[in-house]
């Protein structure tokens, strides 16, 4: 079946939160058998910065939903929605 | 060099039809391949003494050199024609993916679907072209691939195309709205040039189809329709909801209406990349804020839209829908999580309406006692919260969802009409 990538909209609680800790918390967080390949970071408004990890997942893993269950948990998480998903 | 402009285009089609050569296809034929692909190719064709161009050997070592790579880009594949920029949504095979691609930020504008002219219309065929409806897919160019295996026969292409078009007006998809082309992407026939193999057929080749598509509209005429995504409070500014505008045009000064938490005022300021701007449109993510909007009146799952046309708030709805995958059967009374823009509501599927036979397209029962995977269907569905949600007639980008349980994208469905509270 191949692999998905998935990029991801993850907010933080709010602007204060240090995205670099973020960073390393939300890779320690996923599911086994996914990954993050490489973070790009969104300026949002009035000092709120969206992180943008892409996600690769096995295609037959049963979509994003382990994933995004698993980073709405972390601490200093506000959100998480899929951005886009496509076949790499 | 002029700017053309960008179009975002899906290849959809049942497995082992031809897709990804018909991509790979696409790709070499423009000159998207980079050389030392098509090199390392031939090197390794030649040795294992294999003639012919492989073009679903060349997508997969593209995707090996991709996942390689320090970042990997979802929107990898790209190709230009003289009117546009293509971008190949290369859509999961999984079902479980369908959700992202109803809520998600990048949507096809149009599509190929590729029909194998051997196989013919299967399962995987109709599901993807109810999905390219309710995603809102305007123009389907329909590739009725494989066609040296049928050695060109044109009865057997127009067999094809006829079991197509009964597909079509099964998922009422205007036949007029889509384009049909014989083609072996594996020989080449009818993608970037007429073939002398099918004499029977003058028509356009698929790159000049692609190149003769309309242009997308934004949809900035429609009335402001911005899902929210998070509500902040950000000291010295106040209440800030966050989302990404999917229709029409935010400006400050506007009078807005948060539903359906019930809530409005005049904005004051947006933002957008840090930045505050007179104007947003769709695809924009902004920031904004409110006079007079607290953090506990709004919600993730609000709509926010003008307060003299606001988002519609749903008593019940009706809509139709595609069962993919289900254990058993859906009855009246089946209350699911309905996944619709940024909301998630669980929704009781109060009536099951029409169903509908996938092989004339035609309403099959009446007030069916249920249905199950595979069935299209007509249902009247009332949700448990209240839920914001639009016609798909009058606002596409509102209008479509996806229906969730155990873990598992079990339907797909766009709406017909609201019934107001």
């Amino acid at each position: 079946m191949g692999k998905v990538a998935a990029k991801l909209k993850v907010m933080p609680e709010s602007p204060e939160i240090d995205l670099d800790a973020l960073q390393d918390r939300l890779g320690d967080a996923l599911p086994e058998g996914a990954r993050i390949n490489g973070f790009e970071r969104d300026d949002i408004a009035f000092g709120l910065v969206a992180l943008l990890p892409t996600v690769i997942v096995p295609d037959d893993a049963g979509g994003t939903e382990a994933v995004e269950e698993s980073i709405v948990e972390v601490e200093g998480v506000e959100s998480v929605d899929v951005e886009n998903v496509g076949r790499i | 060099m002029a700017d053309k402009p960008h179009q975002n285009l899906a290849v959809i089609g049942h497995v082992d039809h031809g897709k990804s050569t018909l991509v790979g296809r696409l790709l070499y034929e423009t000159g998207s391949v980079p050389e030392h692909v098509i090199e390392q190719h031939r090197d390794e064709a030649e040795s294992q003494g294999k003639g012919g161009f492989e073009f679903a050997y060349v997508m997969d070592n593209l995707a090996e050199e991709r996942e390689r790579g320090v970042t990997i880009d979802i929107a990898h594949q790209e190709f230009d024609t003289d009117s546009y920029y293509f971008t190949i949504v290369d859509t999961p095979g999984h079902r479980d993916f369908v959700k992202n691609m109803i809520t998600g930020a990048s949507q096809a504008d149009n599509a190929v679907l590729v029909v194998a002219a051997d196989d013919g219309v299967q399962p995987q065929t109709q599901e993807h072209v109810f999905l390219a409806r309710t995603l809102g897919i305007d123009e389907l160019i329909v590739a009725v691939n494989k066609m040296d295996l049928v050695d060109y026969d044109e009865d057997r292409y127009r067999e094809a195309v006829e079991e197509v078009e009964q597909l079509l007006n099964q998922v009422r998809f205007q036949t007029d709205d889509a384009s049909f082309i014989p083609t072996s992407a594996f020989e080449g026939d009818n993608v970037a040039e007429g073939s002398d193999n099918t004499p029977w057929y003058d028509g356009p080749t698929v790159l000049e189809s692609l190149n003769d598509l309309p242009e997308p509209q934004p949809p900035t005429d429609a009335p402001l329709r911005l899902p929210i995504q998070d509500v902040y409070t950000i000291s010295g500014i106040g209440t800030v909801p966050v989302g990404r505008i999917e229709t029409g045009t935010m400006s400050p000064g506007d009078d807005v209406s948060f539903q359906p938490s019930d809530a409005g005022g005049e904005v004051r300021t947006i933002e957008m990349h840090h930045e505050e701007v007179d104007n947003a449109g769709p695809g924009d993510n902004v920031g904004f804020n409110v006079r007079g909007v607290g953090k506990d009146d709004i919600r993730r799952g609000d709509v926010c839209g003008p307060a003299d046309d606001p988002p519609k708030v749903a008593e019940t709805f009706q809509a139709q829908i595609v069962v993919m995958q289900h254990p058993s059967v859906i009855t009246a009374g089946y209350t699911p999580v309905f996944h619709a823009h940024t909301a998630q509501v669980a929704c009781t599927i109060e009536s099951i309406d029409q169903k509908i036979d996938p092989a004339s397209g035609e309403v099959d029962e009446e007030d069916p006692d249920f249905i199950q995977s595979g069935d299209a269907a007509v249902v009247t569905v009332r949700p448990q919260k209240p839920l914001s949600i639009e016609p798909s007639s009058e606002i596409p980008e509102l209008g479509s969802f996806a229906v969730r349980d155990m873990g598992q994208t079990i339907a797909a469905g766009k709406v017909l009409d609201v019934t107001q509270s």
